[in-house]
């Protein structure tokens, strides 16, 4: 009979070993690090995000043993005859051979069994020579190459999870959602790689502690900054050039790290002789700052910051800036050896304005949204075999959906729409039990509650979408309140050593939707919290998945299944404007939807040849009275099939060569059976939604790093890359439209952004 | 104001060094043909025009079939006066005796193969457009003429913009609310498309002042026919005709100007 661990009698005398593990050089603290025994089999503990550690184990004499990918493993002998402390310094490089053979013997628990199915981790220097774009290294674009997640193509830094929409990722940056992680409307994401430490990506089996969307976690966490000397990185490229600082504070006991980086394709603009490119600007820039300071054995605090910004403007007559700010005041307290402590106040903010200033009109148009958060998390160590979480988080969000302030001689008047409020709170508790040996189970709830503030007018529609009711709300009155249980279960099982299946089910709420009814643009969004009208969105999924490594060979393999089916999707009403509406959401229509697929993955991660391969067969389908007659149909993101393959060889101490292909199916798209005309234009017929397809997107990119130089003082390299090498002329656009030349046609225009886009950067560090 | 216009013009200029575009065939499937019913009742002087014809595959020519044989009447509800049209020439139905008189409301009927197709459409009170310039500078090698007019305060307004060069009217046409602008006066660059208007061209615009129901046909119909690679979801506009047909039927006023460019 399985009895939930915490009930199970303690027989033996056990003792608590606790600690943080570090980078030897840098002092950065090192997140989902192992400890483990080599005298106890099966058992082992990750460190926490802020690398501390913990697990009570018997008294006695062990050899403990500490893993971290890309670090060589500490080994030390420990005498348990009460509570220890110890803290792990691990210095980084290839473990020497007797240690892998320890390391891979005790470190089984690893991925086959530590993470939950759905749940991928990736530090920084895995994605270091992955091919991309411009040579902008790019941790979003990076994790597109991964099984069940798929690009929105190219130019657009949406992606897609397990079938879920763009908007239904949680992106945090030291725990603050970041609302738009795109550049350039969509060419690069906002996180710039010299200020990341690492990424989990939980596409399913998500951990209790987070919550708010629907498909997936994207948990960044930024650099704390060496605390051991000071020094400077940075690099060169096409089209932006990037320049970190990090040191220590307060004699080591601190220390800080500034990232920035800045885009300059609008410096050289000035010089095009061409009259429209010479008056239009296009920039952005981010810039990354971090501090953290131990206070105490027990207390250490961090501040982090990022700031980004986009601005274009076209002939000094239209504008666009568009950026995200995050702030995160975080403080670690270790109450005991068994209890972690953290507390966080986050803020964050998205913000976009549209400026018109042309002969007729000048116009500004503008939409946010603001986050103030505070978020209280715990880790009880209870014994040997329970890890329990639990806390509480509260959001008060509010949302600019639009202002427009025109000039008075403009044709325009101002709008002010109604700010909108809401209060998103969780409280929630979990479990992670190692059963047995071979089991390990996480199993938890958490409970969310978005409750819509006033003040403001809240209105009722009917159902073709007319305006039927009006209700004022005083300010902090609830006007609506929605609580939704999320249970959480995930279960490993070890078949031997080498292998494990994995079971999870989770349900997501997600409170804060995005409007946009647009097929690329991604800045000019409105996001609504949950209403009277708009329900929480929802998500079950259940996945099953196998895992298997193979040792002496160096590869990895695992395989998943999932099927996800989500409540309260939005879609919109034919000619739905966005815009300055006050009634969107009479103009948005609801229904449901179920995704489903098959993922394999494999991944060679030791020798000279590293890489993996990733296959994805999916379909995701939805179901919205009103379309279709109401059967399914394929959501645009139903790419069947996805392939990407990345290989990286160290060819010698100076070269490295990398490659990467990609494949996939076209989006499922809705395209003219038809045409008619309307006062001499032709305009066209459309019959079933998303009955088409885009061309299979397919391309590769190769690249190649040359170690320039490497002393102890001082790092330089060359990085060279070509994106789209074949020049496959995948779509990015394609519009149907009256031929230019005949009038009596119509023709089909397709648009391709990038057709074999070589760069290279030039990289140092000292 | 079309801003979703302007943002890919932006972004297309900026990037056009790497980007390229090129005319693809790919299949499309073919819809049964489909009946259209276009006609407008204007407070000009009559005749006015009700054309009724069938949609096309894609790829076919833009010759539409004409479609003869249909009963159709169009009756003014506020004068209670019937009009019943003749077949001028194929598919083309004209009016004897209804006179366009704004404040009044039109119903159309169109009776074919025993089916009955109907519309209603009030005539809005006359916007008089004031005058029309032109901006040679917004877009490079595009001339687009600007109206001016004032839009009433005191009434909801919608509005039909079309361009006729050298006597030619240009196949594109354009629509606009007053949401945004109720009782501002107007000045507002029309789209056209590069190279349509040249200099020394004489260039004629039409201010329609239509209803509600002619608008939300016309701005979904302009959104399918000119930016409809912006659309996530693109779909047939939807008549304001009931019966299970394509097209609209316009109660409308009109008021022009002309100017020759310099």
């Amino acid at each position: 009979m399985i009895v939930p661990g915490f009930l199970q009698a303690q027989s033996k005398k056990t003792f608590t070993v606790s600690g943080t593990i570090k980078d030897k050089t840098t002092g950065e603290t090192l997140p989902a690090a192992t400890v483990s025994f080599l005298e106890l089999p099966g058992k082992g503990v990750s460190t926490n995000n802020y690398g501390f550690y913990s697990i009570a184990v018997p008294e006695g004499s062990y050899t403990m043993l500490t893993t971290y990918t890309g670090y060589r493993t500490d080994t030390l002998r420990i005498r348990l005859t009460k509570n220890m402390l110890n803290n792990i310094s691990l210095s980084s490089g290839q473990s020497q051979l007797k240690e892998v053979v320890i390391g891979a013997n005790s470190s089984k628990s690893k991925n086959i069994l530590t993470l939950p199915p759905g749940v991928q981790r990736l530090n920084i220097k895995d994605i270091n020579n992955v091919p991309v774009l411009l040579g902008e290294r790019d941790v979003l674009k990076t994790i597109q190459l991964l099984p069940g997640i798929v690009s929105a193509g190219d130019g657009n830094a949406g992606f897609f999870v397990r079938g879920g929409g763009a908007d239904q990722n949680l992106i945090l940056l030291d725990e603050a959602t970041v609302y738009n992680p795109s550049h350039v409307l969509g060419f690069f994401s906002v996180f710039n790689s010299d200020a990341i430490k690492d990424i989990s990506i939980y596409k399913g089996g998500m951990p209790a502690n987070y919550g708010g969307r629907l498909s997936s976690v994207e948990d960044i966490q930024m650099n704390d900054g060496n605390n051991q000397k000071f020094g400077a990185s940075g690099g060169i490229g096409l089209i932006a050039s990037r320049l970190t600082v990090d040191g220590p504070l307060f004699d080591g006991k601190g220390s800080f790290i500034v990232s920035a980086r800045r885009s300059y394709a609008d410096l050289f603009t000035g010089f095009a002789s061409d009259t429209t490119t010479k008056h239009s600007k296009i920039y952005f820039y981010d810039i990354n700052l971090k501090g953290n300071y131990q206070i105490d054995a027990n207390n250490r605090i961090f501040l982090s910051g990022y700031f980004g910004k986009d601005v274009m403007s076209f002939r000094n007559s239209f504008g666009l800036d568009y950026g995200n700010s995050t702030g995160t005041l975080r403080w670690n307290h270790i109450f005991s050896s068994k209890l972690f402590s953290n507390t966080s106040l986050i803020y964050s903010n998205y913000t976009y304005d549209v400026n018109i200033d042309d002969n007729t009109d000048n116009i500004k148009v503008s939409s946010a949204i603001t986050d103030y958060h505070f978020k209280q998390d715990f880790t009880y160590y209870l014994n040997a075999t329970n890890k329990i979480g639990f806390g509480l988080e509260s959001t008060y969000h509010i949302t600019q959906p639009g202002t427009a302030i025109a000039s008075a001689s403009s044709s325009y008047n101002d709008v002010f729409l109604e700010k909108k409020y809401a209060l998103e709170s969780a409280v929630y508790l979990s479990d992670e039990w190692n059963a047995s040996d071979k089991l390990k189970i996480t199993y938890g709830i958490r409970l969310s509650d978005l409750s819509v503030l006033g003040p403001g007018n809240f209105y009722t529609y009917d159902k073709d979408g007319n305006k039927t009711d009006s209700t004022y709300y005083q300010s902090g009155k609830i006007v609506k309140s929605y609580i939704t249980p999320e249970p959480r279960f995930a279960a490993s099982y070890q078949l031997n050593p080498n292998s494990s299946v994995k079971l999870s089910y989770d349900r997501n709420a997600q409170n804060i939707h995005l409007l946009n009814n647009s097929a690329y643009l991604s800045t000019t969004n409105v996001y609504l919290p949950s209403s009277n009208n708009i329900k929480p969105e929802i998500a079950d999924q259940v996945a099953l998945g196998y895992y298997h490594t193979f040792q002496q060979a160096g590869f990895e393999f695992s395989s998943e299944l999932y099927y996800k089916k989500l409540q309260n999707q939005i879609d919109y009403r034919n000619g739905a404007d966005l815009v300055g509406n006050e009634n969107i959401e009479g103009d948005l229509l609801y229904g449901s939807g179920r995704a489903y697929g098959w993922e394999t993955y494999i991944k060679k991660k030791t020798g000279k040849f590293t890489g993996w391969l990733s296959y994805t067969l999916s379909k995701t389908e939805l179901k919205i009275p009103g379309i279709n007659n109401g059967d399914y149909y394929p959501a645009t993101q139903d790419q069947t099939n996805h392939i990407s393959l990345v290989g990286m060889y160290q060819a010698t101490k100076k070269w490295t060569f990398s490659a990467d292909f990609v494949y996939n199916t076209g989006d499922a798209v809705t395209w003219p059976s038809g045409k008619f005309s309307v006062d001499g234009a032709p305009v066209y017929y459309y019959g079933s939604r998303n009955s088409n397809r885009l061309p299979a997107y397919n391309r590769l990119d190769i690249g190649a790093t040359l170690l320039a130089k490497k002393t102890a003082k001082y790092e330089s390299s060359w990085n060279f890359s070509i994106y789209n090498v074949y020049g496959q002329s995948n779509p990015y656009n394609i519009v149907f439209q009256a031929d230019p030349k005949n009038a009596n046609k119509t023709q089909v225009l397709q648009t391709t952004l990038f057709k074999m886009v070589p760069s290279v950067t030039y990289n140092f560090k000292f | 104001m079309k801003i979703q216009t302007l943002i890919i013009a932006l972004v297309a200029s900026i990037l056009f060094y790497s980007s390229c575009q090129k005319v693809i065939t790919p299949p499309l499937s073919n819809s049964a043909p489909q009946l259209v019913i276009e006609g407008v009742v204007s407070d000009t002087t009559g005749p006015y025009h009700i054309n009724i014809s069938k949609s096309v595959n894609f790829y076919a020519d833009n010759t539409y079939p004409n479609v003869s044989g249909a009963s159709v009447t169009i009756t003014d509800q506020t004068a209670g006066v019937i009009d019943m049209l003749t077949e001028a020439s194929a598919g083309i139905y004209t009016t004897h005796s209804i006179v366009g008189t704004p404040g009044h409301t039109y119903q159309l009927q169109v009776v074919l193969n025993g089916k009955n197709y109907i519309a209603v459409s009030t005539m809005p009170l006359p916007v008089v457009l004031d005058s029309i310039t032109f901006d040679y500078t917004s877009v490079k090698n595009m001339i687009q003429p600007v109206v001016h007019y004032q839009d009433p305060a005191a009434f909801v307004n919608y509005y039909k913009y079309n361009i006729t060069v050298n006597g030619v009217k240009l196949n594109r046409f354009q629509s606009d609310e007053d949401r945004l602008m109720n009782g501002k006066y107007i000045n507002e660059d029309l789209v056209t498309d590069t190279g349509a208007i040249k200099k020394n061209d004489l260039v004629l615009v039409n201010l329609d002042g239509i209803d509600k129901g002619a608008y939300n046909f016309l701005q979904e119909a302009e959104n399918i026919a000119f930016y409809n690679d912006n659309l996530a979801t693109p779909a047939t506009p939807t008549a304001n005709i009931s019966g299970g047909c394509l097209g609209y039927f316009s109660a409308q006023t009109v008021s022009s100007k002309s100017k020759i460019v310099k």
